[in-house]
């Protein structure tokens, strides 16, 4: 059960997502151009991570009751970390060919920015009581970053501006990632929430998620990179193994699960099914 | 025309604030409207975010290549259209699927059509539906809106289309990748800001008659200094293009 903190015994730690996000989603754009089969399933793969690790930190916030319902801190985490992330390979772009590289890490530390001027805003001015607000918020906007970083690098085979630009942008697959995105970030926590969430399980669905997604990049990746079967197939595989692990821990923890049947046509027969239920 | 980076930190700047003040005239009801037991859409702010954004955006990029004023107005027409039949529509699910009367129990009497409110509220109940005051309140928000996402698509695009990067191809009115950036970007600070004052009404709200619009001047505030910082982030898009 989540206590009021969002750190109940079955929660998990959360400097194990954080790291798990962190190393994997950078680690993944990064070997993305070492190869042009691979790369790209890496990246995707790091995205994964990312949303993960997002998953995890948005179940921590929402465990308090924003009031608001759990996609809107997610739905406003992606903004900006959508246009932060874009914004830092932009810098990266500016400062000169040698400093290609460094465009991820500037828009995962710009996305992360935002997000403690944005939380720190809803503190002071809005006057909200969360105390995990802020760090939540930045964590939320990192793997935001990471996550859309990752599934551009994975259909545009590079984290460079101009390829993005090419691959991403112009094909409007951008927006399409953050309405994606938010989904597979947001979702695990908005199904699982309540007394008794278990976090192992609502991280079970966010791989599910995840992995739903990247099956959706690879396809619309077909025209952009070789590797958009391979991104599909391990986006597939990664969902079967996730889904089967999620429906197993549901029916494991859930007191018992059968079938009703459909619903009946007359009274009588309801009245006969429900019999049949009880007993 | 080149745009000078204080141009679009402050259009952006002005657009969030729109935006942010368009949600507080907007009738949001969250889950318990979904239910029929409070005033309002059926739905949170992101959604209808979403919904008013996204077409406001669609008609204002339709008018890429016409005047300041056109786009404005196309802008806030799409997104005032949008929340309008989102609104009407669910009216009709109200009345004739869920068989109650769109009322209100934060008034006594409809500011507009002076009908008297609290006979027709389910006790127990916030209200239902969406009666005249709040739909007006609504198409009033939906036009703020639209006009705040507008302004700040019109003025990235145009910093955009200035660089090497988004200039518009030869033989073409548009460019394709500025237009698309810029309609993002201004979709992003339609969740920015909608959220944001989401959190500054707690979710739910009725329109301008609601005690809770008191809260505008907060929402504002937070609202403005958010999307100034988003909209730094634009200029750095809008150097970056240069390549």
């Amino acid at each position: 059960m989540a206590n009021e903190k969002g750190w109940g015994p079955n929660s998990v730690d959360k400097r194990k997502t954080l790291a798990f996000g962190v190393v994997g989603g950078l680690a993944g754009i990064y070997l993305t151009p070492i190869n042009p089969i691979i790369g790209p399933v890496l990246a995707a793969l790091g995205a994964v991570c990312a949303i993960v690790w997002g998953a995890d930190a948005i179940s921590r916030v929402s465990s308090y009751g924003l009031g608001t319902g759990v996609p809107s801190i997610g739905y406003m985490s992606l903004a900006f970390s959508l246009v932060g992330a874009l914004s830092g390979v932009s810098i990266a772009v500016y400062l000169g060919p040698h400093y290609t590289w460094l465009g991820p890490i500037l828009g995962f530390v710009i996305a992360m920015l935002v997000g403690a001027i944005v939380a720190g805003l809803c503190l002071t001015v809005l006057r909200m009581k969360i105390p995990i607000l802020m760090r939540c918020t930045i964590e939320l906007a990192g793997a935001a970053a990471l996550s859309v970083l990752g599934f551009s690098a994975a259909i545009a085979g590079s984290y460079a501006l101009p390829n993005l630009l090419h691959s991403v942008i112009i094909p409007g697959y951008i927006a399409l990632f953050f309405i994606l995105n938010t989904m597979a970030i947001q979702h695990p926590f908005n199904a699982c929430l309540g007394p008794n969430e278990n976090r192992t399980r609502t991280l079970k669905l966010a791989f599910t998620t995840a992995f739903m997604v990247t099956g959706i990049v690879g396809l619309i990746a077909y025209p952009f990179t070789p590797a958009w079967w391979v991104i599909a197939l391990v986006g597939g595989i990664g969902w079967y193994i996730s889904v089967s692990a999620f429906i197993a821990a549901s029916k494991e923890e859930a007191a018992e699960v059968k079938w009703t049947g459909w619903w009946p046509h007359d009274e009588e027969e309801f009245v006969q099914s429900v019999k049949e239920i009880k007993e | 025309m080149v745009v000078d980076p204080l141009y679009i930190i402050g259009a952006v700047a002005i657009g969030g604030v729109l935006i942010g003040g368009g949600v507080h005239f907007i009738p949001v009801g969250g889950a318990p409207a979904a239910i029929a037991t409070a005033t309002g859409v059926g739905t949170g702010t992101p959604m209808l975010a979403a919904g008013g954004g996204m077409t406001g955006l669609i008609t204002a990029a339709a008018a890429t290549t016409s005047p300041l004023w056109l786009v404005l107005l196309a802008g806030g027409a799409g997104s005032a259209l949008m929340l309008g039949i989102t609104m009407l529509v669910g009216n009709w699910v109200y009345i004739w699927g869920v068989g109650c009367v769109p009322s209100s129990a934060k008034v006594k009497y409809d500011p507009i059509t002076k009908y008297e409110q609290s006979k027709f509220v389910t006790p127990g109940t916030e209200g239902h539906g969406i009666p005249t005051v709040c739909f007006v309140s609504g198409i009033i928000g939906g036009l703020l809106s639209g006009f705040g996402g507008a302004l700040a698509y019109y003025f990235l695009y145009y910093g955009l289309i200035g660089t090497s990067g988004y200039a518009i191809p030869a033989g073409a009115y548009v460019s394709l990748g500025a237009a698309t950036l810029a309609g993002t970007f201004s979709l992003g600070l339609f969740f920015v800001n909608s959220v944001i004052a989401s959190f500054n009404i707690g979710g739910t709200i009725e329109g301008f008659h609601d005690p809770k619009f008191a809260r505008l001047p907060r929402g504002a505030l937070a609202c403005i200094i958010a999307s100034a910082v988003v909209g730094g982030l634009g200029v750095l898009l809008v150097q970056g293009g240069s390549f």
